[in-house]
């Protein structure tokens, strides 16, 4: 189990995703995708080394990829380890259903 | 809750237990790719992607600029299984293949130039190429396609 730990353990990505900052930066990757880390930084009050840090821990999670593209470093939101998590507790079958509740949510609190 | 607009690179990864040749062989050869590409029976060779529907409709008619097995495919992409999207520019893909040294690979999908196709790119995005993916990474982990 030890080599195939990475892949199945999920704890990595729920870690990641407790932290409001984490979230933060992955709300303005999913706004606009492929950010630098000077622009995604200029959003931020912290530090340049703090949202290095973040970035590094949402690309362990597998989150966040980062690709060379010329001179700069893009950082892209990966959804894949999230849909994975859906999968594991979410079906075909329950997701309409599921998919049903949240139009109905978001709707009526659109309208209020 | 915000809406993301139609990203013209997309980026998925993907860590799958099995080898880059396993791999390589399910997303070049129809028999594999018919279990968990919507269907679609692709033939990918050192210079052509040609992907059919199940009733043999052309979904895909293709060059491909990069073909070395089993770490790297770039081939280009048009829909043209959709009607809406088939006047679109054509876009590209990039597959990639790592080797991680313990019985896994990390396949990562890259799909750009989408700037001439962005109903294309709305389209593949999210549940598009995820859905694709998790179902490959279960067909060759359980040798069955997601259900």
């Amino acid at each position: 189990m030890v080599t195939y730990t990475r892949l199945v353990d999920d704890d990595r990505v729920f870690k990641a995703l407790a932290d409001p900052t984490r979230r933060h930066l992955l709300d303005r990757l999913f706004e606009r995708d492929g950010r630098t880390l000077t622009e995604l930084e200029s959003e931020l009050e912290m530090t340049r080394f703090g949202v290095m840090k973040h970035l590094r821990l949402l690309e362990e999670a597998g989150l966040v990829v980062a690709r060379r593209q010329g001179r700069e470093k893009l950082h892209f939101r990966n959804p894949v380890p999230i849909r994975l998590i859906h999968d594991r507790w979410i079906d075909k079958f329950t997701e309409h259903r599921v998919a049903a509740l949240v139009d109905l949510k978001s709707e009526l609190e659109e309208s209020a | 809750m915000t809406t993301a607009t139609a990203q013209t690179t997309q980026v998925y990864q993907i860590f799958i237990k099995a080898t880059p040749e396993q791999i390589w062989e399910a997303i070049t050869t129809p028999e594999f790719t018919a279990r968990y590409f919507h269907g679609a029976r692709i033939q990918v060779t050192a210079d052509h992607y040609q992907s059919n529907g199940p009733n043999g409709e052309t979904w895909g008619d293709e060059p491909v600029f990069e073909f070395d097995a089993p770490r790297r495919l770039v081939h280009q992409w048009r829909s043209l299984y959709d009607p809406d999207l088939v006047a679109e520019e054509p876009s590209r893909v990039t597959w990639e293949i790592a080797d991680q040294d313990d019985g896994t690979c990390l396949l990562t999908v890259t799909h750009d130039r989408l700037e001439g196709a962005l109903k294309t790119a709305a389209r593949v995005a999210g549940p598009g190429w995820m859905g694709v993916l998790s179902s490959l990474k279960t067909l060759l982990e359980t040798g069955e396609p997601l259900t």
